[in-house]
């Protein structure tokens, strides 16, 4: 496109049409004062600070919404403009409360720093402040509606950006108002309480609640999110060395630009909680009584010492975390194979159903990794499967939503109503477990309709032939109807589907089944089909529930893989290792978390070693659990809180949380973000690598690695698909390495073909006549897998969120329910008391119970079971009944 | 005050006519104001549903506009002018006579949802000094008497 060439204070610039004058100054270093004007938001025009003038026309403009024109001569600071300005801000200074001088906001709130540079004290206008009234009844964000000046960019950030549309403006003139629907308090709106529009308010009107920690912050530091998969960039105020505050890093390239979700803006206050550990502790008798680091590694090194020499390295277990860091999860299994010589090591990741991912891992070669989030705003069209993305993995869901606003079409697939239906194309209302069978039929409908990609099929794949067979020969109607669903919806979605490329966005709904790895089998031979691999308008994206579950896969903290997801099995890849680490590697497949349970019941394993994990509160059936642990000889914990198995450890390690060390996150995206320490771990805490590294050289371990650095280059150097890893600083991220083999994944078009898997049976149902109703567990936004970290939130606490048992009107009629009974939920396994909430939308036979609330009780309803048993009923549903306890008063 | 019925399958029947128009909004909103006599608040999520905006948005859209009401109003609404020239010739005095007459403060609507009393800054007939309008008719050069009988014919009416 032709460039425009135009003045600008006197300078001769260039820019390419379109551009607004602001934007084209800004390019060029000229700095407009502005307030309503955001880089990520579409321009609104509504504080008119950042007029300029066109000396050649001599007219007066916003220049955030004035596109260049040619041989415009701009001047930014001529006496007209700055006289203008200056009104302008004079009038929003009269307009403004007294209650200015002890804002939150401080000398953060953009107002005030325009108008000090303004050099405006005094107005000289008759004061006409604004009065609202306060709002700071939730424990997330004050609205001090007094000091708004209705810039809009709250209401742009909160349908733009995060989509939710709680607020807009509200009735006209000096009345108006960004407001509620029915103008009521959040806490009754559909606000999700993620804050982006507080981070984004230019002035004090919204701000956040305080906590016990507060303090104009002395410095901000960047680090990365330590909640959920999505990884998402933070700015970090801190205070005397304390985390203060909290905003969007707003780093360009970053999944989450301006945004945030509640649990990162808001439930990083667990930082400060009381409850974090500070100094190493062993037990004497029921105490636990505070040690030195020296005696509580000595202690370590020579019980593990013994207990593997007396039983054999077997009688060890290691659970690793999937929220500690790729470092740390490295060095954690090394001690495990290299010094203790297990196999046994695992993380949570198991618990959100890793073994159904392995399929795609194992067919795509390692491949399909990199997936990234910013891509979906381009896909053709996105599928969403066994996810509410609102809830579990916030910030993705607003890349969805923004799609689907923009016209993408948007098929959401799951029993529930989720918070996508609302702007889907289509919701398709499945039972429970029956995705695989759905998805079936939709490939066999696409390929009816020659909805499948046949150029990508000869290049890349193999096997179409049998596959398509396969579909020809079903009957979609009847299988259709398996899946508790009709004909028409699945006609709709293949329409919306046909000939275009598929963002598939996968959740636990299918990880967590019973059937997830069927699924997952099923998906991926569909992608294929219509060609949605490896491409922006398609793509794969599989949620992870943990910031770091991604990583702590990658790392080898797992039993049956080496660093770099290399199976145990593959003898090419132990001599690998052998060779790098100058160590013999047990060739014994390890045991899962699970397994480890079982077997320390069966008193076969005698010490454990829990780093980052709460398997009490995180594991099905706690008190089992409990038990199976209380027989161990020897349980080593550490972690950053009290919690429920740090009371019951022989030795505690207080760990640090992500912000006080520095290390790596790899996220759901592929993405291997790096950050640097931003406050130093509290009391005697250390950096878990740091206690790892110590550990290690006592037991055995040639020399310490002492510094981060050096574990980073022996990953880096090891690990194929983490070779991108470059000492960089904590703005810095970089991708998965890809290693696949095949030739779709590979740059040079050389390579290996990707088979199709033939179909697999569909398999028998589990049904219990005596527990007639299907639960299904999932996560709410302001808590986080089994929430110990979330429940040390004062601001979560606070919300007094009860976590209501979910159940159909119609159920609630026929049992005589109704919202705010309390209900005992009862399956073969255990039961939980709840109080109930009749949901519309909810199909019958459904019922819902949120997890980890009340110590996570959910998962009492759960078998302590392996997800690959065949009675498995996975860890998303099972089977129960409900009791009606009392009544609503 | 008793809530004013609503008659549900009318408004639906009217959002129905309107879904999925993409300027359909205001017409949507002209339409139900026309039929219902305002825009009942629980309708808002509906009418969103069917536009495709968030219910937000129709509320401040709803708001903005002086011809869209939240409140159900009567079934005349009489605006007294309170502008300038009217004020001259003793506009006060009607809008004091009218509240007397119809028992009801500005802004208010009468239990029975008969009349519904507001002020306007200037109804622009300024010549027509001192003016009110019911519904979309103007009264002009009012006089105490005139405003009685004005009223009578609507209160009549009602009676029927
Ligand atoms: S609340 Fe803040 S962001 Fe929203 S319009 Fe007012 S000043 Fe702007
Ligand atoms: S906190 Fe988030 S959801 Fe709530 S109003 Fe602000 S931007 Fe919207
Ligand atoms: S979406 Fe996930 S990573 Fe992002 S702020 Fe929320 S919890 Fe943190
Ligand atoms: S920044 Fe341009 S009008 Fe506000
Ligand atoms: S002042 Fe009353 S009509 Fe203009």
């Amino acid at each position: 496109m032709e460039e425009i060439s135009l003045a600008i204070n006197g300078i001769r610039v260039s820019c390419t049409p379109g551009t607004s004058i602001l934007e084209m100054a800004e390019k060029n270093g000229i700095k407009i004062p502005k307030l309503c004007y955001h880089p990520d938001l579409e321009p609104f025009g509504a504080c008119r600070l950042c007029l300029v003038e066109d000396e050649k026309s001599g007219r007066i403009m916003a220049s955030c919404v004035t596109p260049v024109a040619p041989n415009m001569e701009i001047v930014t600071d001529s006496p007209r403009v700055i006289k203008h300005r200056k009104n302008i801000v004079r009038m929003m200074i009269a307009e403004h409360p007294e209650s200015c001088i002890v804002c939150s906001k401080g000398n953060r709130c953009q107002l005030r720093q325009i108008a000090a540079q303004m050099g405006i004290g005094e107005t000289d206008l008759y004061p006409m402040p604004n009065y609202k009234q306060l709002e700071v009844d939730n424990p997330f964000i004050v609205r001090d509606l007094s000091k708004c000046i209705l810039c809009g960019k709250c209401i742009r950030a909160d349908h733009e950006l995060v989509v939710v549309g709680a607020i807009d403006y509200n009735l006209r003139g000096f009345k108006s108002r960004p407001a509620t629907l029915h103008d009521l308090a959040l806490e009754h709106s559909n606000c999700t309480f993620c804050g982006t529009c507080v981070s984004i308010c230019p002035t004090g009107a919204l701000a956040v609640r305080d906590t016990k920690y507060v303090g104009t912050p002395d410095r901000e530091e960047y680090t990365t999110c330590g909640f959920c998969g999505v990884g998402c960039s933070l700015l970090m105020g801190v205070f005397d060395d304390r985390v203060v505050e909290i905003n969007p890093g707003g780093l360009h390239g970053s999944v989450n630009g301006a945004t945030l979700c509640v649990r990162g803006h808001f439930a990083h206050d667990f930082l400060n909680a009381r409850g974090r550990l500070t100094q190493p502790m062993i037990r004497e008798g029921d105490q636990l009584e505070p040690v030195s680091w020296d005696e509580a590694l000595s202690t370590i090194a020579k019980r593990l010492g013994a207990i593997k020499k007396n039983y054999g390295p077997q009688s060890i277990g290691l659970f690793g975390s999937s929220k500690c860091t790729n470092e740390e999860n490295y060095l954690f299994q090394k001690i495990a194979r290299t010094i203790l010589g297990t196999n046994n090591v695992d993380n949570g990741g198991y618990l959100a159903g890793r073994s159904a991912l392995r399929v795609i891992h194992e067919r795509t070669d390692g491949g399909c990794r990199i997936n990234s989030i910013d891509n979906l705003c381009g896909a053709e069209s996105i599928l969403v499967l066994g996810a509410n993305p609102a809830q579990s993995a916030p910030v993705l869901s607003y890349a969805i939503k923004r799609a689907a606003k923009g016209g993408t079409p948007l098929i959401v697939v799951d029993p529930r109503k989720t918070d996508l239906t609302p702007l889907s194309s289509l919701w398709v209302p499945i039972s429970p477990n029956k995705d695989c069978e759905w998805i079936n039929s939709l490939a066999a409908i696409l390929w009816k309709k020659f909805g499948h990609d046949t150029a990508f099929i000869e290049r890349f794949t193999e096997g179409f032939g049998p596959y398509s067979d396969a579909l020809s020969s079903f009957n979609p109607e009847r299988l259709c109807l398996a899946t508790g669903t009709d004909m028409a919806s699945l006609e709709r979605a293949a329409e919306l589907l046909k000939g275009k490329k598929i963002a598939v966005v996968v959740g636990h709904g299918i990880t967590q089944q019973r059937s997830g790895a069927r699924t997952m089998d099923a998906l991926l031979n569909l992608s294929l089909m219509t060609g949605s691999i490896r491409t922006k308008a398609g793509g794969l994206y599989v949620i992870a529930k943990e910031n770091n579950e991604v990583g702590a896969w990658d790392m080898g903290t797992v039993p049956n893989a080496l660093p770099g997801r290399l199976p145990l099995s593959n003898a090419d890849a132990r001599k690998e290792w052998e060779r790098t680490w100058n160590v013999k590697i047990s060739p014994d497949q390890g045991l899962n978390l699970i397994r480890m349970i079982e077997e320390s019941e069966k008193g076969n394993l005698k010490a454990l070693y829990i780093m980052g994990e709460n398997p009490l509160r995180s594991l099905p059936q706690g008190d089992r659990v409990m038990e199976a642990m209380k027989k161990l000889d020897f349980l080593v914990v550490q972690d950053i809180l009290h919690n429920e198995t740090t009371r019951i450890a022989d030795v505690v390690l207080p760990g640090a949380a992500f912000c006080e060390k520095a290390g790596s996150f790899t996220n759901m995206e592929g993405r291997i973000e790096c950050f640097s320490e931003v406050v130093p771990p509290p009391g005697g805490s250390k950096p878990d690598w740091e206690i790892l590294d110590l550990l290690a050289t006592r037991m055995g371990h040639e020399k310490r690695y002492g510094s981060l650095d050096k574990i980073r280059a022996e990953m880096t150097r090891s690990i194929a698909l983490y070779a991108n890893l470059k000492e960089n600083t904590n703005k810095n991220f970089s991708w998965i390495k890809e290693t696949s083999k095949l030739r779709l994944f590979s740059s040079n078009g050389e390579g290996t073909m990707i088979p199709f898997s033939s179909l697999r049976p569909v398999e028998t149902e589990i049904t219990d006549d005596e527990y007639p109703f299907t639960a299904i567990l999932g996560s709410q936004r302001f808590h986080l897998g089994s929430g110990t970290r979330t429940a040390h939130s004062e601001r979560i606490r606070d919300f007094g969120l009860k976590g209501e048992v979910e159940l159909s009107p119609e159920d609630g009629a026929t049992m005589n329910l109704k919202s705010g009974d309390t209900v005992q939920v009862q399956s073969r396994e255990g039961a939980l008391t709840r109080e109930i909430r009749l949901e519309k939308g909810l199909r019958p036979g459904l019922v819902f119970v949120p997890t980890a609330f009340h110590g996570n009780d959910a998962l009492n309803l759960l078998g302590l079971i392996q997800l690959e048993d065949t009675q498995s009923q996975g860890f998303k549903m099972c089977q129960v009944r409900l009791e009606k306890l009392g009544d609503n008063k | 005050m008793k809530p004013k019925e609503i008659d549900w399958n009318q408004l639906s029947s009217i959002i129905e006519k309107h879904k999925g128009e993409q300027w359909g909004l205001i017409p949507l909103l002209q339409e139900i104001q026309e039929a219902i006599g305002y825009i009942p608040p629980k309708s808002i999520e509906k009418i969103s549903d069917a536009v495709n905006l968030f219910p937000a948005q129709v509320q401040g859209v709803i708001t903005f506009y002086a011809g869209f009401t939240l409140k159900p109003k009567g079934k005349y609404v009489v605006r007294v002018c309170r502008g300038t020239a009217c004020h001259v010739k003793g506009g006060r005095s009607i809008l004091r006579l009218m509240k007397k007459e119809l028992g009801l403060e500005e802004d208010e609507t009468s239990p029975d949802y008969q009349f519904t009393l507001e002020t306007v800054a200037c109804l622009g007939a300024c010549f027509l000094a001192p003016t009110m309008m019911v519904n979309r008719t103007y009264y002009g050069r009012l006089s105490p008497t005139k405003v009685s009988s004005v009223l009578a014919q609507f209160k009549k009416q009602k009676g029927e």
